[in-house]
């Protein structure tokens, strides 16, 4: 029963509505809404009234159109950038060295011999085709079962439509027609001839040409399915196939032996100073790095903190010897000499290839430092990833305990294809667990498989469309320059200096082949930080969308509850209308009682008027004649739906 | 009978029409109605308020807030075309850059003999007769004998002339004579003017062929500029006489200079390049020209990936005198841009391998009127005489040729020939140095108004390079890489390369991101409208609606209420004019019938539903007849119930 009245109490008062009728609602509403157009519409005469109208309807309209773009606008998440450009104490970056050769050769000699002598004897074949000049062939013979693997081969193409294929050795059963020495001959004459024909200048734009080297990769020996990587010049066709034949060899050695044959750090770290602190090899982090052997990285931050740098200029920054010792490198692996270094950030791998730049032996290389930083905001502004967690690719490079990176992406998406596609993994990239790395002997196939996924367009693209890019990029602009070093004049007391300190010894053992300076510091400017930040956030768009709404119509977000009341009333009225529609229809099938006509104006005009609408304060009024009738009156017929007597219903009375 | 259709077209007109006339019958009514119906918050308080005080501070307020929103509205719309910059970095596969690679010598000297024995001799004899010694030991044997008359003149006419001291007293090269020479001097290296050495002055005298007695002096501190410079003038005056088919025979093939090419672990050979003649640099060329229609790219950065090619620079067959340095230039840039070799481009040591790791940015500006860059060069008065897309430099240069055409009467060597004009020589234009020189001047200067006129372009894109140089080939492979590079060479060298003569070069991507700098309209019409929204909200709650308003009130009403008055009064003028002719006694109702008794500014609709509902208006209170009470004005209710009868009066009209 108490709930019943409590109900319809509520209902009562969510009842006491404005109007009746939907058009005193709507009277109401523009009467005395906050908005600015509707209240014309009413105050002004009938013909102002229509353009009222109209303008109403406009603006409304462009409010909600301008509402749309500025939602969009939101939703669009833009960013704008802000730059700032300066000098603080920062970290320093941490500087990998490496050596551009991967491995003493006295130490891998006894690996690569037979390697050695194959590409020997084959450029021996090549560039002195005269037989007579045999003498060599009297040495050990050559194992040619590396070489069957992935032969190295002479097209000629002078000939477009059935070019010639010699095989460099004799022993070459593919092509049957041609005579093993005579094979040789044909070979150089053909280069001969084309030398002439190009010499001479006429030849046909397209395809006349002689590819010089050639390797030729197949998925099996003696099976058919074999692709011919062309190269059109000797150099390049010999240094990709000793690259392609070393690989193998070395994958089959173990990491420790690995580096082992690699640089030692007190070979070659030879001098070592940060600002005025002395260091030495012993502050650098050795790590293994396929391409280059053993590398050496100063200020990683793993073990201990970065070092921080305070003060602009080569005083300050780190200076470093080193030694590259030119004398032990490998000749056919690496033809550029020099040292590789790369700055990076702390606790990232070092990618070398991408990155890294050389120094040359014999000078001093200054570099100047700015740290050009990016920091972006991630989703949803910009697809980035901020740690790679969010990457569909394993990292491989994890297991270095290394930070996410595209390079390290990239390379992991590479190395798991391979792994999926030829069973082995690439010597150049870590190895997923339980895979071993590719070798000619367990994996006969493996160069085919490698040449044809590395050329592949598809593979590449899957792994561009996998990786993302880190949300905070940085990179280390350098301003390179160099000098000779040591210079002729202290030439002699450096070399004898350096040369004792590392191997306590009184002969020079170091000269201007390997010797290397370095100097890395801060440039006075040290930083340049471009950082995003959302151009449109939520008080933007509420500013903004209540400025239009304040522009057209001069509204808020009151207006729009208003309206909302509003509705939630019109509703009440359909809901009245309906009841009493329904009541009336029982009512007249009952008994046609009170044939009530519909309000006139003057009703609508004493019902307007009434003291329920009108301000609380002006119902309140002392010794006002119009109060409100006694509350134990019935409510008169017509009034019975109206506000009146229900608000007489209101707490206070307790009557019933 | 006459008058009855106007009339009634009148009143059909005024009923039709649709304004009724002002709101108020006179100006201090209307502004109290304004104030007291308008949506903005200020002005109703200057009318409610009580008190002269209160009054007075709620205009000043008001107007303050009025001034506020007009200072920020003109600040906002002289803001509107700001723009905010946006930095992107995308991970993509990138288009590769073209490449373009030229010799530091852009002829062979060797080939080059014919036309350049007799200058060579005069800059010998030059270098015998002021420094004093005998034919350097030059690496390719010219002879010395052949004696050919045609430019001797020529070299007559601007000789090498070394400065006594400053009182403008010179040695002749070819007579030895001491002379005196007039004209300006000018100074090549700016700030020698230490004359205690003078001796040491060498320079040559450039005259208008016309009027002699106007020279101009060039003189350079050093003898190694002056031999140069008198050395390229000379030189390009002869290069200008020889066609282009010739030179491009003359200088150096795609075979000559491109010993291996390696790109992206694919090979690729001198059909992967275009051939490009450079005035200054001979033949040069350039990788991946999209002359074919298409443009590499990568999808894998590092230095394997990128472009590696072993030049050969044949250092032998070296001009001595026009280029000292030993090596080759390399410039990066678009497939559409022309490559400034001469102005940007990087040089590339021989004996070395060179890497080149480079960062795109593409920037993007906005155009007018943002900023004053041009999105095409349309809109530059300049022809573009390049065949490329337009650029600032390639916009000065074209600038500076039309000049030198438009002067001199003939193109200058180093740039493109404008439609019908050819290149300056000294036997059709005898005057084109000194010409050029005046010119030249002028324009470094900025005298011509190429500087003004030519804009930048509004999006470019740059190659961010880190150049590194490591030694090549190293002390234990070099013996087998010159023996196969000479194998490459074919058989054309007979001899074993030089490691000198070679040059490594790999340029490739450091990384794959792209960034993409462009700038935003900060505003657009929207955040405009919402900015103005906002700021007339904040200090006086007003809207469009409310500018209506004041259009109506302030102009539409006012002016119709002024022109009210001084049309009655241009009538009762009339009407006192027309009396006191005819001496009628004045009409009364004429002139009382204003306001709300006029007839003409109330509605004369019948009374409808929401006339009648209408709320009481509060300005119809102060009206003269009933004083208002005291308190109660300002209640709702008296004032209905003072209404009612009023409004009753107007349904009675």
């Amino acid at each position: 029963m108490n709930l019943k009245k409590y109900f319809i109490r509520a209902l009562h008062r969510l009842q006491k509505g404005p109007g009746y009728t939907y058009k005193e609602l709507l009277v109401w509403y523009c009467d005395n809404t906050n908005t600015h157009g509707p209240k014309r519409i009413i105050k002004e005469g009938p013909k102002k009234k229509l353009i009222w109208f109209f303008l109403t309807l406009l603006f409304a309209s462009l409010v909600f159109w301008q509402w749309g773009i500025l939602i969009n606008t939101y939703l669009s998440y833009n960013v704008t950038s802000s730059l700032s450009i300066g000098f603080k104490t920062m970290k320093f970056p941490a500087v990998t060295v490496c050596n551009a050769n991967p491995f003493k050769y006295s130490e891998v000699k006894h690996l690569l011999k037979e390697l050695d002598r194959l590409i020997e004897a084959a450029l021996e074949r090549i560039l002195q085709p005269t037989p007579g000049n045999s003498s060599e062939n009297a040495s050990p013979p050559l194992d040619l079962g590396l070489w069957h693997q992935i032969p190295l081969v002479l097209i000629d193409e002078h000939d477009k439509d059935n070019p010639i294929i010699l095989d460099i050795f004799e022993s070459n059963q593919a092509d049957g027609d041609n005579q093993a020495a005579g094979g040789n001959q044909t070979a150089a004459g053909n280069q001969t001839a084309g030398g002439n024909q190009m010499a001479a200048g006429n030849e046909t734009a397209a395809g006349n040409e002689t590819a010089a080297g050639n390797e030729t990769a197949c998925s099996h020996p003696g099976s058919d399915n074999c692709t011919y990587r062309n190269f059109t010049s000797a150099a390049q066709a010999v240094t990709e196939w000793y690259i392609l034949q070393s690989t193998s060899i070395l994958a089959k050695v173990p990491l420790q032996e690995r580096i082992r044959m690699g640089y030692q750090a007190e070979d070659m770290i030879l001098a070592c100073l940060y600002g005025a602190e002395p260091c030495n090899y012993k502050n650098f982090t050795q790590i293994y790095h396929p391409d280059h052997g053993n590398c050496y990285i100063f200020n990683w931050g793993m073990d201990e903190e970065a070092l921080n740098s305070s003060n602009p200029g080569a005083e300050f920054g780190l200076k470093l010897i080193l030694d590259i010792s030119q004398q032990d490198y490998i000749p056919y692996l690496s033809s550029a000499a020099g040292a590789r270094l790369m700055l990076h950030q702390q606790k990232s791998f070092p990618f070398l290839k991408d990155q890294g730049i050389y120094a040359m032996a014999g000078t001093e290389t200054s570099i100047g430092v700015l740290v050009d930083e990016l920091e972006r905001m991630g989703y949803p502004y910009s697809d980035c990833t901020m740690n790679g967690s969010d990457v569909p690719v394993k990292n491989l490079y994890s297991q270095y305990n290394t930070s996410y990176s595209i390079q390290a992406c990239l390379r992991s998406c590479f190395q798991n294809h391979m792994v999926e596609i030829c069973g082995c993994g690439h010597y150049m990239f870590p190895l997923p667990e339980g895979v071993n790395y590719c070798n000619n002997e367990d994996n006969p196939g493996w160069a085919y498989c490698y040449s044809s996924l590395r050329s592949s367009i598809r593979h590449r693209q899957i792994c561009i469309d996998s990786c993302k890019e880190t949300c905070n990029d940085t990179q280390y602009k350098m301003t390179i320059s160099m000098a000779d070093w040591p210079s002729e004049a202290s030439e002699d007391w450096i070399f004898h200096i350096l040369s004792y300190e590392r191997d306590m010894s009184t002969n020079v053992t170091l000269d201007r082949n390997g010797i290397i300076k370095l100097n890395i510091y801060f440039q006075e400017y040290n930083y340049r930080t471009i950082s995003e930040s959302a151009a449109t956030t939520i008080v933007w768009l509420l500013s903004s969308l209540g400025g239009q709404f304040g522009f057209w119509m001069g509204g808020s977000v009151l207006c729009l509850i208003e309206f909302g009341e509003i509705i939630i009333d019109s509703l009440w009225i359909t809901v009245i209308n309906v009841i009493s529609w329904c009541k009336g229809l029982k009512q007249k099938r009952v008994q046609a009682r009170y044939p009530d006509a519909p309000p006139t104006v003057s009703e609508l005009v004493e019902a307007h008027t009434n003291l329920g609408f009108q301000h609380e304060d002006a119902g309140a009024l002392p010794g006002d004649e119009a109060l409100p009738p006694e509350p134990g009156t019935p409510p008169p017929n017509y009034d019975s739906l109206r506000v009146q007597p229900l608000d007489v219903l209101s707490p206070d009375s307790d009557v019933e | 009978g006459a008058t009855a259709p106007g009339k009634k077209i009148t009143a059909r007109l005024k009923r039709t029409l649709p304004v009724r006339g002002p709101q108020a019958p006179t100006l201090s009514e209307l502004m109290r109605w304004y104030c007291l119906n308008t949506n903005t918050h200020g002005c109703r308080r200057i009318v409610v308020s009580r008190g002269r005080l209160r009054r007075f501070i709620w205009i000043l307020l008001t107007l303050s807030a009025v001034g506020l929103i007009l200072w920020q509205c003109a600040e906002l719309l002289m803001n509107y075309y700001s723009a905010s910059v946006s930095v992107t970095v995308q991970f993509q596969k990138l288009p590769f850059p073209a490449v373009t690679i030229c010799n530091i010598n852009p002829y062979k000297y060797s080939s080059m003999k014919d036309y350049l024995s007799e200058l060579d001799k005069e800059t010998k004899k030059a270098l015998e007769t002021f420094y004093g010694f005998s034919e350097g030991k030059s690496k390719v044997r010219r002879s010395v004998d052949e004696r050919n008359s045609t430019g001797s003149d020529f070299f007559k006419q601007i000789p090498l002339l070394k400065f006594e001291d400053f009182s403008k007293t010179v040695i002749d090269l070819r007579s030895g004579q001491k002379r005196k020479i007039e004209g300006s001097v000018f100074h090549k290296d700016s700030s020698i003017v230490n004359s205690g050495d003078s001796n040491d002055i060498i320079g040559f005298q450039l005259c208008d062929a016309n009027n002699s007695s106007e020279c101009a002096l060039y003189t350079f501190s050093s003898g190694v500029n002056a031999i140069q410079e008198w050395y390229k003038l000379h030189y390009m005056n002869i290069m200008a006489q020889i066609p282009l088919e010739t030179k491009e025979k003359l200088s150096y093939s795609a075979d000559d200079l491109l010993l291996t090419c390696f790109f992206d672990g694919l090979s690729c050979d001198k059909r992967h390049f275009t051939r490009f003649h450079h005035p200054l640099h001979g033949n040069c060329y350039t990788f991946n020209s999209g002359e074919n229609g298409t443009i590499l790219s990568t999808s894998t950065g590092g230095s394997e990936y990128g472009l590696q090619v072993v030049l050969f620079i044949d250092e032998a067959d070296y001009n001595p005198f026009l280029v000292t340095s030993t090596g080759a230039k390399i410039i990066v840039h678009d497939q559409n841009e022309y490559p400034f070799i001469e102005d940007i481009g990087t040089e590339i040591e021989t004996a070395a391998a060179t890497s080149i790791g480079m960062h795109f940015t593409r920037s993007r500006k906005l155009s007018k009127p943002y900023s004053d860059c041009t999105e095409t060069g349309a809109d530059i008065p300049v022809e573009n005489l390049y065949n490329k897309s337009y650029s600032l430099q390639i916009c000065l240069h074209s600038c500076f040729q039309k000049a030198m055409v438009d002067s001199c009467g003939c193109a200058q060597y180093a740039q493109p020939l404008p439609a019908g004009a050819e290149y300056c020589n000294y036997k059709k234009n005898p005057n084109w140095m000194y010409c050029y020189y005046r010119l030249h001047e002028k324009f470094v200067k900025e005298q011509l108004g190429c500087q003004q006129i030519c804009k930048d372009a509004c999006s470019f894109k740059e190659w961010a390079l880190t150049t590194s140089i490591a030694q090549w080939p190293s002390t234990v492979s070099e013996d087998w890489m010159l023996r196969v590079l000479s194998w490459d060479k074919g058989q054309k060298i007979n001899k074993k390369l030089n490691k000198t003569d070679l040059a490594n070069l790999m340029v490739f991507y450091k990384d794959l991101n792209e960034r993409f700098i462009s700038e935003n309209p900060a505003n657009t019409l929207v955040i405009l409208l919402s900015n103005f929204g906002g700021q007339l909200g904040l200090w006086m709650s007003c809207s469009v609606v409310c500018v209506i308003e004041i259009v109506e009130v302030f102009f539409i009403d006012s002016l119709s209420i002024v022109m009210r008055r001084q049309w009655q009064k241009a009538k009762k003028w009339w009407n006192d004019r027309k009396r006191d002719r005819s001496g009628k006694p004045p009409q009364a109702g004429d002139l009382e019938r204003q306001g709300h008794d006029n007839p003409v500014c109330i509605d004369e609709d019948l009374p409808t539903f929401n006339t009648a509902l209408r709320l009481p208006l509060p300005q119809d209170n102060p009206l003269p007849r009933t004083p208002p009470p005291n308190y109660s004005t300002l209640r709702l209710e008296t004032a209905f119930t003072e209404q009612l009868p009023d409004t009753l009066e107007v349904g009675q009209h």
